[in-house]
């Protein structure tokens, strides 16, 4: 793949700046051939994946090199995108948002620094990976639970730091962080919270320390480099009870998020319920030819077909109890005589207690067979996802539901969208499925996207993560006092980062002299 | 074979993966680490029974070669070039992620059944 270099800087000088880097990484880590650069590239792109090219990668063992390569960067104005394991599928994956930006890859940080089985906590690099920690935490018999989402191929922290869920009573996973170790863009190095007393003995246990706040400073954002984070782990209960649901009509998804949100505020449910449409089964176990071959979205008879041959509902959920197996009980009950009033609802309930085999009921586990969903139409497969962030109230819901449908049916994409209840908003998940080497439906694709951004906003909706084409067109939907927060965000860009090299793009936060590139 | 089923047989691998030992660390040679223990904990957790490559690989392919580690018609340059390049849905894997080394002791160990490389 040909090099695109950063904005401004000439082949000899980026050359110099690589050297640069492999002196402090050593030249093996510093990958600048054209099959390095293609592996960075954006795998499931809805577009021209070059759009976001990076110009080489460098991939550091530790704190201080990272907190080395950011001073050469400040020195040779070369743009650094931080990835920690560049597993963002559907957001991105690996690739910056400006092209010619060298990714800094933490893959290498690989470490788990620490366990504490009694309080319940992590302490770890970016590069470690879902399945590493549940692997580590299975192999040494430590009785605490991770929340782990769908894609669980990429990094516990790199997920949090993206504000990645999952269904769990852990499940906010940027919640769970406790205490983080920032290298900032002048390579300057912080703890936040009780990690700012060098001799701190609760960082991963009390967030807040004295004074203000800034864990969140550098969620989504280009503020600096997490190069380790503390994690909240659950400890395990002592039982659980699973209760798998499906409801037969598109329109029940009023009734189920106006019946579980009051139990889920009570904490009668703990964790965020995700609500899936029948392609969740689908894309799973089959692809689009099984049941359709026409173009345009999937034709009410494809949809019954589905359900009927995979025994899914319309909506599809789980809702796990931990705890106590009499609380467990109790508030099965409590669930029970809530969802009793309708007629047509179907229900399965598993129980798993302590010490007995795996079930479906018992610890998650992590998984990339939800990956398989890209297959849906078969060659070079894809996935983007629209998101928008409502208030949980049925008739609210409802109307996003016929709202976007129309919007899917219009651009003849198939409708596969989740409703996750996270306590008093939902995040109503979109997905679009596509053949890369499909031009037209990856067209069709991107123009329902920014549709999907233009309505929500409309609305009043917010995205809460979006892919790399978009984040311009989500940040400018936040527009209160024209724009205020998108000019707050860049002063404070501009003063951390006076030099611009930390992933410019990144949240639609353009450093002085790039602003320019705003899409 | 119904999801249910793909997704008991894919835990059940998982469980294996948990068990298993990650190579990461002091970076021990391709020969010591061995093409299988690498195949295993990095790209098994798709291409073992139940995974999502061995499913979309029987898809295409059929049953017989569907499970990498039984295939007797692989090139080891072929999966090299794959690995770095991606195929279909497949994602590419860096440099970082799996060494040349690494790549090599894979490939090879793939390639083992058929007739050379």
């Amino acid at each position: 793949m040909q090099l695109v270099l950063p904005p401004g800087l000439s082949t000899r000088r980026f050359t110099r700046a690589l050297a640069a880097f492999e002196g402090v990484v050593g030249r093996e880590w510093v990958l600048a051939t054209d099959e390095d650069r293609e592996t960075y590239l954006d795998i499931y792109a809805p577009g021209d994946e070059r759009a976001h090219a990076p110009a080489a990668a460098v991939c550091p063992s530790s704190t201080e090199e990272v907190q080395a390569i950011v001073r050469l960067a400040n020195e040779y104005r070369v743009p650094l995108w931080p990835i920690a394991r560049g597993k963002n599928f559907g957001y991105g994956g690996a690739a910056p948002a400006m092209p010619g930006t060298v990714v800094l890859d933490m893959t290498r940080m690989n470490r788990i620094l620490e366990v504490d089985a009694k309080l319940g906590y992590c302490i770890i690099e970016p590069g470690v990976g879902f399945f590493d920690l549940h692997d580590h935490l299975a192999r040494n018999g430590i009785p605490l639970w991770m929340g782990i989402p769908g894609n669980a191929w990429g990094s516990v922290i790199g997920n949090a730091l993206e504000r990645g869920f999952s269904s769990s009573p852990y499940g906010e996973h940027c919640s769970s962080l406790c205490g983080l170790e920032v290298v900032l863009p002048t390579g300057e190095l912080v703890r936040t919270g009780t990690g700012a007393m060098s001799n701190s003995a609760t960082w991963p246990l009390f967030k807040y320390g004295f004074g203000p706040s800034w864990d969140t400073l550098f969620v989504q954002s280009n503020f600096g480099i997490v190069t380790k984070a503390g994690m909240w782990l659950m400890p395990e209960p002592e039982a659980t009870l699973s209760m798998n649901l499906r409801v037969p009509r598109p329109e029940d998804i009023a009734w189920l998020v106006d019946t579980l949100t009051p139990l889920r505020l009570q904490r009668v449910i703990e964790h965020n319920v995700g609500i899936t449409s029948y392609m969740g089964s689908a894309t799973l176990s089959s692809q689009r030819v099984e049941w359709h071959e026409g173009k345009g979205a999937l034709p009410d008879s494809a949809v019954k077909a589905i359900m009927e041959k995979t025994g899914a509902g319309w909506w599809n959920l789980s809702l796990r109890l931990y705890g106590l197996p009499e609380v467990n009980e109790a508030h099965r009950a409590l669930i029970e005589k809530a969802i009793a009033p309708h007629p047509d609802v179907r229900l399965a309930v598993t129980r798993w207690r302590r010490g007995e085999p795996h079930n479906a009921a018992a610890a998650p586990r992590p998984s990339v067979f939800p990956l398989q969903i890209v297959n849906w139409h078969g060659g070079r497969g894809g996935h983007i996802a629209f998101s928008p962030v409502l208030p949980a109230d049925g008739a609210r819901v409802l109307e996003q539901l016929a709202r976007t449908r129309q919007r899917y049916a219009e651009f003849g994409i198939d409708y596969s969208g989740t409703f996750y209840i996270c306590g008093r908003h939902v995040i109503n998940v979109n997905l679009m499925l596509y053949n890369r080497d499909d031009a037209d439906l990856t067209d069709r694709t991107r123009r329902l996207f920014r549709t999907l951004v233009t309505d929500a906003a409309a609305a009043g909706y917010c995205e809460y993560r979006t892919h790399l084409t978009y984040m311009d067109d989500v940040a400018r939907t936040f527009d209160f006092n024209d724009h205020a927060l998108l000019r707050l965000n860049e002063t404070v860009k501009d003063v951390l980062d006076p030099n611009g090299i930390l992933a410019p793009g990144k949240s639609g936060i353009w450093p002085r002299h790039l602003r320019g590139r705003r899409t | 074979m119904s999801a249910a089923r793909l997704i008991a047989g894919f835990f059940a691998f998982a469980l294996q993966v948990a068990m298993a030992t990650h190579a990461y660390g002091a970076e021990p040679s391709a020969v010591e680490i061995g093409g299988k223990a690498i195949f295993r904990t990095k790209c098994g957790v798709c291409h073992m029974a139940g995974g999502t490559g061995t499913f979309m690989l029987e898809r295409r392919l059929g049953k017989s070669q569907a499970l990498l580690e039984e295939r007797r018609d692989l090139n080891a340059a072929f999966i090299a070039r794959v690995v770095r390049s991606g195929i279909q849905s497949m994602p590419r894997f860096s440099r970082a992620e799996l060494p040349d080394r690494e790549l090599q002791a894979v490939a090879e160990y793939l390639a083992r059944n058929s007739g050379g490389s």
